[in-house]
């Protein structure tokens, strides 16, 4: 009865972890979805971003600080190069989506849901591209630190019930919920998220009352892929880093997270994350092979039996 | 079906197919406008460009290259692999260019296609019943998947037709490894000859054009055949349907028709030609991989080749598929003078101008080339609908 207590308590632990990165995907892609009507097929490629940038900052200042460097393919974690990281990803991803919205999207809102995921989709692989060109195709090690804030997170820890659990991935949990709560108070307690809850709802209206939401376009655009980064970042710190992560890893989860939490609704992309993370952490702890195909089938159900998600209003997207 | 294009032979207009479409409405050429009426000049038109294709690809290009001294023209296989994915994108193009569902799951259909036709293969290794087999498979697993994803549209439709391919991927990676040899990759599948044998595929038809084989010839008549489908299908009452779908599918219910069972029509239409395509393929390269096969980027080809091709036309996406395969295979180990090699950057080039052509020419290369004809013809200048709606209009 214990050992069955501990199974579920670890799987539920890892599918926290994995859940997080997924509803932080999930928050990006739907606020952009409810407020633009934009699909972004390119939100991958931000991950993908985020995950390079990371480990670049990461890279650099534990080169610079003259710490051991092995030609990339092993890092030697520094506390420094992560915090660093933690700053300086969500402003590249910040920055990055204030452009995309400028120059890709806007010229694409009049037009049909079909060219916007045609053009985003190119993005995504032009994106992908460059980096494979750049950095190279090569698979990098994850770039978790073995200290952080002065605390020691390259040893596991031991918690109850559920055993011996890497603190990295705690810490990672941690800081992975206070950014989606953050997001969460930001749309539903500020005057910003007002106007993003009402863009969803009906940006027309929200137009006529005369309030910017041009403005609040490219904010909630930079946002989204901010979030997209930060997800990038944390998940380069617990698994390999390679130019296919975007698609393989973040484009495609992020959807299906949506899809289940229900498009528009950053309550819902929460609770999609999470009980997608959850499915794959139970799955690969049991039948591990069949961990993909039994998410993928889930989502179908969901999509065939509940079209509107947990929290959606089937509207948005249709 | 006619082969023998020697009348035509010396007008060597790749483009000939879809003319019918688009200039039927213009001003002179009575002769002309009515030969184009018929379903008879699509193929003919086709065949001419089949017998020349090769010849340009491989020879003439080859022999430019030489001249300037960057190999840019096509290896002997190349364009068997052309017509190959060209069969699938003109049926992919049925589904998204006229029935304007856009799916990512299409892959599903190719892959089992690819799959079922190489386990075939060890039992019987003709390659005409391989090609029955796969296609019979993707049309089998087109109906459930078809009738559970139609329910909804847009995005959705998209995603659900993702989700289904994934995990069919994830099952060939994985737990289906017994079947498919999972990560290895399901290699060692050997044709025999057509007609039971006696002519084996990699013949070469011409002395010194290396390029057409039986393997050519066979994609080329498979090729012919789904051209005249995709004509008699376009051209049809269902094929107006489709287009109707399309452009406003509310409208088409209200005038009674049952949306649903088009749609799954023009869903399942689409995945025999990938079965087709997948099945073809598969003896053409002898080797599937889940991820040449099944995983949704292979999807995602089919729709850039579609959308680069041009989504207004029948044959258009076959120009995106050689434009696609032709920049992955040839363009790709080209030198050049000041960039040097282009290599891996083949993809970024294919992006670009994928994104390209969606931004400035919503209707593909072909459509905007067709439109400066028009343009140029001085007839109904680029009215810019979809073509066919004029062609269905004068048939009634």
């Amino acid at each position: 009865m214990l050992l069955l207590q501990s199974e579920i308590a670890s799987i539920l632990l890892n599918g926290l972890q994995q859940g997080a990165i997924y509803a932080l995907l999930g928050i990006g892609l739907t606020i952009i979805l409810g407020t633009m009507e934009f699909l972004n097929l390119a939100h991958g490629a931000l991950y993908l971003v985020g995950a390079y940038t990371g480990l670049i900052v990461f890279q650099e200042t534990a080169l610079s600080n003259g710490l051991l460097y092995s030609s990339g393919i092993t890092t030697i974690g520094f506390e420094g190069g992560f915090l660093a990281a933690l700053i300086l990803v969500p402003i590249v991803g910040f920055g990055i989506g204030l452009l995309m919205e400028r120059f890709v999207a806007e010229p694409f809102y009049d037009r049909p849901e079909t060219d916007q995921l045609l053009v985003t989709f190119g993005l995504a692989l032009i994106i992908e591209e460059i980096v494979k060109n750049v950095i190279g195709g090569n698979t990098f090690q994850s770039i978790a630190p073995s200290t952080i804030f002065g605390v020691n997170v390259s040893q596991p820890i031991s918690l109850p019930l559920v055993g011996l659990f890497p603190s990295w991935r705690l810490f990672i949990i941690g800081i992975a919920f206070l950014v989606i709560g953050l997001t969460y108070l930001a749309i539903e307690r500020t005057d910003f998220g007002l106007v993003v809850q009402a863009g969803t709802h009906d940006s027309e209206m929200v137009k006529i009352l005369g309030i910017p939401i041009n403005r609040s376009y490219s904010l909630v655009f930079a946002l989204g892929a901010a979030l997209a980064a930060f997800a990038g970042l944390i998940g380069a710190s617990i698994q390999t880093v390679s130019p296919q992560i975007g698609t393989q890893q973040a484009l495609v989860p992020a959807f299906l997270t949506i899809v289940v939490g229900g498009a528009g609704s950053v309550r819902g992309a929460i609770a999609g994350g999470l009980v997608l993370g959850v499915i794959i952490s139970a799955m690969t702890q049991t039948y591990s092979q069949w961990a993909q195909i039994v998410l993928y089938l889930f989502v179908a159900l969901m999509l065939v039996f509940r079209p509107e998600g947990l929290f959606g209003s089937a509207e948005v997207g249709e | 079906m006619s082969d023998d294009p020697s009348g035509d032979g010396a007008e060597p207009v790749p483009d000939g197919g879809a003319v019918t479409e688009e200039t039927a409405g213009g001003s002179g050429g009575s002769v002309l406008a009515g030969l184009r009426e018929r379903d008879d000049f699509v193929v003919i038109a086709m065949a001419a460009a089949l017998v020349v294709f090769p010849f340009l690809l491989v020879d003439i290009l080859g022999a430019v290259g030489d001249v300037i001294g960057i190999s840019i023209g096509g290896y002997a296989g190349l364009p068997s692999l052309v017509l190959i994915y060209g069969i699938i994108v003109i049926g992919f193009n049925l589904l998204l260019g006229y029935t304007g569902l856009l799916s990512f799951g299409h892959a599903a259909f190719f892959g089992s296609a690819a799959y079922s036709a190489a386990l075939f293969s060890q039992v019987v290794p003709s390659p005409i019943l391989m090609v029955v087999v796969g296609t019979i498979v993707a049309t089998l697993l087109a109906w459930p998947i078809g009738f559970v994803s139609i329910r909804r549209s847009g995005v959705y439709f998209a995603v659900i037709t993702l989700t289904f391919g994934q995990a069919l991927y994830f099952y060939a990676l994985g737990p289906g490894s017994w079947l498919t040899n999972g990560d290895n990759g399901f290699s060692g599948i050997e044709a025999d000859g057509l007609f039971l044998g006696a002519v084996p595929l990699d013949i070469e038809l011409l002395p010194v054009f290396d390029s057409y084989t039986v393997m050519y010839a066979f994609a080329a008549v498979v090729m012919l055949g789904a051209v005249w489908v995709g004509n008699r299908v376009i051209n049809s009452p269902y094929g107006l349907i489709f287009e109707a779908l399309g452009e406003n599918e509310e409208r088409v219910e209200f005038v009674g028709l049952n949306v649903f069972r088009y749609k799954l029509m023009a869903f399942i239409i689409s995945a025999v030609f990938a079965g087709v395509g997948g099945a073809m393929f598969v003896i053409h390269e002898q080797y599937i991989h889940p991820t040449t096969g099944l995983y949704w980027i292979q999807s995602g080809d089919f729709v850039i080749m579609t959308v680069l091709g041009g989504t207004g036309s029948l044959v258009g996406p076959v120009f995106g598929a050689l434009v696609f395969e032709y920049v992955a295979n040839v363009i790709s180990g080209v030198s050049l003078p000041v960039i040097g090699s282009i290599g891996s950057l083949w993809r970024f080039v294919l992006g670009a101008v994928f994104v390209f052509v969606v931004w400035v020419f919503p209707r593909g290369v072909y459509g905007a080339f067709s439109d400066l004809a028009t343009m140029l013809n001085g007839g109904r200048g680029g009215d810019g609908d979809e073509p066919v709606a004029a062609d269905g209009g004068e048939r009634e």
